[in-house]
């Protein structure tokens, strides 16, 4: 973040953005010149390195580009007050002075004041001269600096001046690929306030208390802070609402990833981060015995009412979702506040509920459909938790076809896919899949993927032997084309059920040929 | 029943009612209020006879205090007025009048968790020392690395602002030190976001060149006493008097300043640019980070500014002022650091500014009082409320426009002692805009105090 008055933006039409520095050869010398007079000057004063930059900024450079880069570089750098003499004592001893022998108009009268605290302090006059306000930042001396790359001092710049931009903003509405915990935690240590909403993407809007009563930059500061955060996800994008300092106007500010990223340095490094070594283990070990559950970390949060739950990881498998909330310390108190908050939502969750870092003795809590709750002290326990998930699967899956075969929906649709018409009912593909092999609709065949109408099937049948024997052969690709033509997804399986197979002749396609089985 | 509860700054409303202060918010599911109407609040409850849980404040414990402060007639009636007016409201007193007795009678009277609000970490440490001698507790502190919450409590504007998400419903009294700074757009929140009923806004200055002081009475209170300098000089404050001396800028120093302003105006000129107000004058900055020649135009007029403030003939002339005035205790006022240093260099005197280390300016200021140091050369640090008893002579060498500036310097001053005669000095460059700032600053002293 920079000093406001380096803040560079460009405004049009109710839109404001910051002027990004780009990736040019000019702004690349730019910077690298500026890292180098930082490398080039440890051990002199800060006021010898401004002198410098002064001169570069001279150039003909926006000088808000030059002392916005400089003043990063300033964050990277030690500055550190010499420390061979103590100034303020020094001071002390020479304002002691002018007190008892009179202020010196005269330079002969100054002299004699230097003289005595040079005596006193058994240094010489020069030194008293020179160290005398060695504290004053101008004075201060480069020991250290952090060098990096010209481009990363730009891409550092870019983020700067973005979130600068954001210290006037008065709320901002954001999405993100993932990191949900780390931002929703962020959101929370700053105090700011989140309101969730769907529309196919996830998106949070934030801004604070006092948002309420009028449009406020009081929380910029704060949406500045949380800005890194979010960027640190592969994908996101950030709309802010801005209310400009100079006017007045309020004007929008966005910036996402598929155009920005480029010019933004990421700020730390993107590997996954477990919370807990707790946490690590589980993943480790369960994603170790290939269940056939996929476990993901941190999946996209879930509404429940007013709140936004972010589980620890999701298991999936056949279209089904459970999610897994590992619960460290606790007290009674906070469970039950945290099963009110799951009971608004309308998913599984499987709660693991650590008895070593209790708070109080467990109390019986209270039986809820779709919560479910296994107890563990070290080691969380894979079994009971295998377990639990094959049995709620079947469970699932015994309902779910129960409810299919209970439909009484009459097919007419010439193919019917599994996969839509689970979507449209609420159930997993499999389910559909299960039932109607059990039971399958009238004048419909059962495909792996989809149910096909008898009469579509025989036209399908009539049209490849009609190829066939006009051509005498008939390839795979033709073939395809023929089965699509009429409506049909699943061609391998009704040609199998058809009574064909596919011969090679050679790894092209175009040569495959199928015949009668 | 109705729960009312302290989040972040503002108040929470859950129950089945509506108040006049409210607004529902839709984030949460519950009513929020702005924290400035907690005592409305309260009272619509009552009046309406409504049955209601305030979880509100969170108070440090009471401590039992000393009452030996002894009011003049002036403050027993500023006093006085503002209790009447249900203890929210504004008084105006020159500096010097003894504003913190005041405030210190109220928090006596008032025997409440309080908070005092004042510009500068100065003035914390020198109302700690007043809490601690006329009530005999020890305050607190949030600001300046302390954060340290008692029952009378000193913070900064800046902390009081940042911190208002917890620090807002600890205080039932708060009273703002130089209040005309709670009117900024940021500073006015501190009213909003905060509960306490009784208010109490001190300054010498009221009137604000934005006009936002026009927020005071619906964030504090009305004003409901002012008396000025005129009226308490001589009995209750120092006589004093003002000079002003001009000097010639040395011939070199009159060439550059000529060269360097007419770049400036001639860039002016041709783009006919007119620079009337504050307004103008931030557009033209505005595009100097885009057009090179209009920041040339400025650095240049800048330089022309800088060789008439820090002008070699001022230092000679304030080298044979301080001679004259040797045995006196003196305050040399500049507008930037760099001259303060010189000047600290030149006649080895403490220099003040917002570099000084904390110690070294406690330091400074207690060896001031004592007369080991007679002379202190500062910025802007000692503008506001510090006191610095016995100084009698100060120089402006340099300062802004502002009334407000000169007002708050010449303040310093008048701090009442048997016998002292003010005095007051500007030293001003001939022939060039400083003549005019000079002026404007004076313009509206009688008014301003």
């Amino acid at each position: 973040m920079l000093p406001s008055e380096l803040l560079a933006v460009r405004r049009r039409r109710g839109v404001i953005w910051p002027r990004y520095a780009s990736m040019s050869d000019g702004n690349l010398e730019v910077a690298s010149s500026l890292i180098r007079v930082y490398q080039s000057h440890l051990g002199e004063k800060k006021s010898v390195v401004k002198e410098v930059i002064d001169e570069i900024e001279e150039k003909g450079y926006d000088y808000r580009f030059v002392r916005g880069l400089s003043f990063l570089l300033d964050r990277r750098s030690r500055f550190k007050c010499n420390d061979q003499i103590d100034a303020v004592g020094l001071r002390r001893k020479i304002y002691h002075a002018t007190g008892k022998l009179g202020l010196p108009t005269r330079p002969e009268q100054r002299r004699q004041i230097i003289e005595t605290v040079a005596f006193e302090l058994k240094i010489a006059p020069e030194t008293v001269e020179e160290f005398s306000y060695a504290d004053l930042e101008t004075e201060l001396v480069l020991e250290e600096f952090e060098p990096l790359s010209p481009r990363e001092l730009l891409e550092d710049y870019n983020l700067s001046l973005a979130q600068t931009l954001l210290f006037y903003s008065t709320e901002v509405t954001f999405t993100s690929s993932s990191r949900w915990q780390k931002i929703f935690y962020t959101i929370k240590k700053l105090g700011l306030i989140y309101d969730a909403f769907q529309d196919g993407i996830f998106w949070v809007k934030v801004d604070g208390p006092a948002s309420l009563f009028k449009l406020t930059r009081r929380y910029g500061t704060s949406i500045a802070k949380l800005l890194p955060v979010i960027v640190a996800c592969p994908e996101w994008a950030v709309e802010a609402k801005i209310l400009w300092k100079y006017t007045n106007e309020i004007c929008d500010f966005k910036i996402e990833s598929s155009k920005h990223q480029a010019l933004l340095r990421k700020p730390s490094v993107l590997t996954v981060s477990f919370d807990s070594v707790v946490e690590e283990d589980f993943a480790v070990r369960f994603q170790a015995l290939a269940t056939g559950w996929l476990l993901r970390r941190e999946p996209e949060p879930v509404l429940a009412g007013k709140h936004v739950i972010i589980p620890d990881f999701s298991l999936e498998k056949e279209g089904m979702r459970i999610y897994v909330e590992i619960v460290g310390f606790w007290t009674i108190e906070y469970l039950l506040r945290k099963i009110e908050k799951l009971k608004q939502i309308d998913v599984d969750m499987l709660v693991l509920v650590n008895e070593n870092l209790a708070c109080e003795k467990l109390a019986k809590l209270e039986k809820h459909a779709k919560l479910s709750f296994i107890y563990f002290r070290d080691k969380i326990p894979l079994a009971p938790i295998i377990h639990y998930l094959e049995q709620r699967f079947k469970e699932v899956k015994t309902k779910q076809v129960g409810f299919v075969k209970e439909l009484p929906i009459v097919f007419t649709e010439p193919v019917v896919n599994y996969e839509e018409f689970a979507a449209r009912i609420g159930v997993s593909a499999e389910a559909v899949k299960a039932a109607l092999a059990d039971r399958t609709p009238q004048g419909y065949t059962v495909m792996s993927n989809e149910l096909v109408r008898k009469d579509v099937f025989e036209q399908v049948r009539k049209k490849i032997e009609e190829q066939i024997s006009q051509k005498g052969q008939l390839w795979l690709s033709e073939a395809i084309r023929t089965v699509e033509e009429e409506g049909v997804k699943d061609v391998t399986s009704v040609l199998k059920t058809l009574g064909y197979k596919v011969v090679w002749h050679g790894i092209n396609s175009e040569k495959a040929e199928i015949v009668k089985a | 029943m109705i729960r009312l509860w302290f989040d972040k700054g503002t108040l929470l409303l859950k129950g089945e009612v509506g108040t006049p202060y409210g607004k529902w918010d839709p984030r949460v599911g519950c009513y929020r209020i702005k924290a400035l109407h907690y005592r409305d609040v309260l009272s619509y409850f009552k009046e309406s006879v409504l049955p209601y849980q305030d979880d509100v404040p969170n108070l440090t414990a009471l401590q039992t205090l000393k009452d030996i402060v002894k009011l003049r007639q002036y403050q027993e009636e500023a006093l006085g007025k503002w209790r009447n007016v249900g203890m929210r409201g504004v008084l105006v007193l020159p500096t010097a009048a003894g504003k913190t007795f005041i405030a210190l009678k109220a928090i006596s009277l008032l025997k409440t968790q309080t908070l005092i609000i004042v510009p500068t970490l100065d003035l914390i440490d020198q109302w700690r020392k007043r809490v601690n001698d006329h009530l005999g507790i020890q305050a607190g502190a949030v600001g300046g690395g302390e954060d340290n919450v008692q029952m009378v409590t000193v913070s900064t504007y800046d902390s009081a602002y940042l911190q208002a998400e917890v620090l807002g419903n600890r205080f039932m009294f708060i009273v703002f030190d130089e209040v005309h700074h709670l009117a900024s757009p940021g500073y006015m929140q501190i009213a909003e976001m905060y509960i306490a009923p009784y208010r109490m806004g001190l300054t010498a200055t009221y009137e604000r060149s934005d006009q936002r002081h026009v927020l005071l009475p619906t964030l504090v209170g009305d004003m409901v006493y002012i008396a000025s300098v005129e009226e308490l000089a001589g009995e209750h404050l120092s006589p004093y008097v003002h000079e002003k001396i001009y000097v010639d800028l040395t011939p070199e120093e009159q060439s550059v300043y000529d060269k360097e302003m007419s770049v400036f105006n001639d860039y002016l000129r041709e783009k006919r640019i007119v620079l009337k107000s504050i307004e103008d004058f931030h557009k033209f900055i505005m595009t100097t980070g885009r057009d090179r020649r209009a920041r040339e135009a400025l650095l240049a007029r800048n330089r022309a500014i800088k060789v008439a403030l820090n002008s070699e003939a001022k230092l000679s002339l304030l080298a044979k002022q301080l001679e004259i005035h040797r045995n006196e205790k003196t305050l040399v006022f500049t507008l930037h650091n760099d001259l303060v240093y010189a000047i600290s260099r030149r006649f080895l005197i403490p220099a003040l500014t917002y570099q000084t280390p904390k110690e070294e300016r406690r330091e400074i200021l207690e060896n001031f009082r004592k007369g080991d140091y007679r002379t202190i050369v500062t910025s802007q640090v000692l503008d506001e409320g510090v006191d610095v008893p016995d100084a009698s002579v100060g120089f402006i060498l340099s300062g802004t426009g502002s009334t407000r500036e000169y007002v708050q310097r010449l303040g310093r001053l008048l701090r009442k002692v048997e016998g002292k005669r003010a005095k007051l000095v500007e030293i001003v460059s001939k022939e060039t805009m400083e003549v005019r700032m000079s002026r404007r600053r004076r313009q509206k002293t009688s008014e301003g105090a």
